[in-house]
């Protein structure tokens, strides 16, 4: 049996309900607990309406009646991992942007791809795994989007490969996995406490 | 037969290595080109990979029906020499291309349409159906 981490997994297609189950999951280990909710926001307010559509989210949150600590970070997020303690629980939406700034952060390099991409894929698991490792749950959102034709495009292949490589890895190391259908989460996977 | 299905980048492959040991695979990815008959084959186990290609490569030659007919015929002929004898069996694993928005291009659209029909073929066929999600099976169909 592999070791699980406390990682949540969530995922499901474009306005599948998934962002508010995983909140519904989050609030739900944070009582559980009596600890403190944070949440990682990985998009890029580039405009007006982005800017405005994270301020809706952030007020949607608050007005739960719990009170989230929003965290802005486009890449590289274990350089969060210490601010967490065990009480804390960690709703992070979502891996498919924070996958898009990470590749395009780096985007002049693009020439160096295949050592770019095992430390983009490295870069983000382990920032996944630290943040994990301290706080008390880390409740992860990403897209279905691999169930199409990949277009015959270098940086769309390597985008793709990263983003299923990423949900393997996570899914083998998550103690839950669900996929979101239409507002109605399927149970994925299930890790069962031994002994007691 | 067994078809193993599931998004691109899903772990498919590495689900089959690790339920099927010794089979011989014929893959589009290595550069082989999808048999129409068997029956020169050493091997007792089969597994094919990347019919979702192999559907695409045939509609550079034909028509879509052309194409569809010709699928059939290929799975008759490999379904008769799994028949033929007990120990013989196929996996064919094909990455689910049919879920996004309906392409603006004619050929797109044939190849996805294509590899939708075949798929349903294969389905109805295969004694077992798994759906690869991120490495984890869900057994859709088992036959007795």
């Amino acid at each position: 049996m592999e070791t699980t981490t406390s990682i949540t997994f969530i995922t499901g297609g474009v306005r599948s309900g998934k962002s508010s189950f995983a909140e519904r999951i989050a609030i739900q280990k944070a009582e559980e607990i009596g600890g403190s909710l944070h949440y990682i926001a990985t998009g890029r307010a580039t405009d007006s309406e982005m800017r405005l559509r994270i301020k809706r989210h952030q007020e949607d949150r608050n007005k739960s009646g719990h009170s989230w600590k929003t965290w802005e970070k486009e890449t590289n997020i274990s350089t969060l991992a210490t601010e967490f303690n065990k009480k804390d629980v960690i709703l992070l939406d979502c891996l498919t942007t924070m996958l898009s700034n990470e590749l395009f952060a780096h985007e002049a390099d693009w020439v160096e791809q295949r050592l770019e991409k095992k430390e983009v894929f490295q870069r983000i698991w382990q920032g996944i795994k630290e943040i994990a490792d301290y706080s008390n749950q880390v409740v992860l959102v990403s897209n279905e989007v691999l169930n199409e034709p990949i277009l015959p495009n270098e940086l769309l292949v390597t985008y793709s490969e990263l983003l299923g490589k990423l949900h393997q890895k996570i899914v083998r190391y998550a103690e839950s996995a669900y996929l979101v259908e239409a507002g109605v989460p399927l149970l994925m996977k299930m890790h069962v406490q031994k002994g007691g | 037969m067994h078809f193993v299905t599931g998004g691109a980048f899903n772990g498919k492959k590495a689900w089959v290595k690790d339920n099927y040991a010794c089979a011989k695979w014929i893959s589009f990815y290595d550069g082989d080109k999808l048999p129409k008959t068997l029956e020169n084959s050493s091997s007792q186990r089969i597994v094919f990979e990347g019919v979702e290609r192999w559907t695409k490569e045939s509609l550079e030659k034909m028509t879509i029906d052309e194409a569809r007919a010709h699928l059939r015929n290929c799975l008759d002929q490999w379904l008769e020499w799994e028949n033929a004898k007990a120990n013989r069996s196929m996996i064919i694993i094909g990455a689910d291309i049919m879920k996004g928005i309906v392409p603006m291009q004619k050929e797109e659209r044939d190849w996805r349409d294509l590899t939708g029909w075949f798929y349903q073929d294969l389905a109805r066929r295969s004694k077992r159906v798994d759906v690869i999600w991120y490495g984890i099976n869900q057994t859709i169909k088992m036959g007795e």
